[in-house]
């Protein structure tokens, strides 16, 4: 019960850091601590397989893919740079140093020893992974092939707007250029070739 | 401390978190952060179902797994949700350069 408390007080925490940071990468990162307990929260609901999914695909590849546009994108409220803290790197290195000796005295001085094989594929075979593998590819095989398709349109969406948008939006600019004349040798030329790199 | 956490408390949570996300998808108003808080939203609805899962399980019935199933193929769609709306995203930065959501109202296919 302790620790569900602590869970959702955190978790709540960062849900309302993500509607309320006005620096959309601190809202992304709230989001990251949200999905991490999230990943916590799964376990004590005995689905360690979905706390892995969790994150190694939430946390780790859809957060980057966030974070990766916004700095693509340059979003961000105007204003002067923040300075930067000067007591954030020795901060980091206590951080550090305490999360090695939290580790070494775990391992050295913990009188438990590791569990044995069989206690281990005891423990996994509850964890979901074989079962959820019945369920999707029994009752779910039309839902899970249905998802492939999803992924397989969602590549070629992605990659395919991305595209098209680039050639047309590049043509039209070589268009507006040559027109205006503002750089008439140069930049017809060196968009063609922009949008070859990016055609391969 | 006292036996499991009981299933209302987790789907008490979930709802708190869908509300959160809920609020945050109609207040924000830069594009980024109305995918985020829709993220915020799938998973609050990923935790009620797993929570909903171990309910059956411990009721010991057939179905048990069905809820962590679905989390399974919410997350893979969420994955293709992502890439296409942030591909969107990037065309329309591409084409003006804001996300204010509520300049957007003439976007069509």
């Amino acid at each position: 019960m302790l620790v569900f408390i602590v869970l959702s007080v955190v978790m709540l925490i960062g849900a309302v850091g993500v509607v309320t940071l006005r620096q959309p990468v601190h809202a992304a990162l709230s989001l990251v601590g949200t999905l991490l307990t999230l990943a916590i929260a799964y376990v004590q609901l005995h689905a360690h397989f979905l706390a892995a999914i969790q994150v190694i695909v939430y946390a780790g590849a859809i957060m980057v893919l966030f974070l990766f546009v916004i700095m693509l994108l340059n979003l961000g409220e105007e204003g002067p740079v923040a300075p930067r803290l000067a007591w954030i790197r020795p901060a980091a290195w206590i951080a550090g140093a305490v999360t090695v000796v939290g580790i070494v005295v775990t391992v050295y001085a913990d009188p438990r020893a590791l569990p044995d094989a069989a206690t281990l594929a005891a423990v996994f075979t509850g964890s979901g992974v074989e079962q959820i593998a019945d369920q999707l590819f029994g009752p779910y095989v039309l839902t899970f092939q249905l998802v492939g398709v999803l992924l397989l349109t969602g590549i070629v969406g992605a990659v395919g707007l991305v595209q098209r948008k680039a050639v047309t939006s590049s043509a039209a600019q070589g268009r507006a250029v040559g027109a205006a004349g503002r750089t008439p040798s140069k930049a017809p030329p060196m968009d063609a070739g922009a949008t070859a790199e990016r055609g391969r | 401390m006292g036996g499991p956490v009981p299933t209302e408390a987790w789907v008490a949570l979930s709802a708190a978190l869908f509300a959160i996300g809920a609020i945050g998808v109609l207040t924000r108003r830069s594009a980024i952060l109305v995918f985020l808080s829709v993220e915020l939203m799938l998973n609050a609805a990923n935790l009620a179902l797993v929570a909903f899962a171990r309910q059956w399980a411990t009721a010991g019935t057939q179905v048990a797994m069905s809820g962590q199933t679905v989390v399974f193929i919410v997350l893979a769609i969420a994955a293709a949700e992502v890439a296409v709306g942030l591909g969107i995203l990037v065309a329309i930065f591409r084409d003006r350069v804001s996300t204010d959501v509520d300049t957007l109202s003439e976007v069509r296919l």
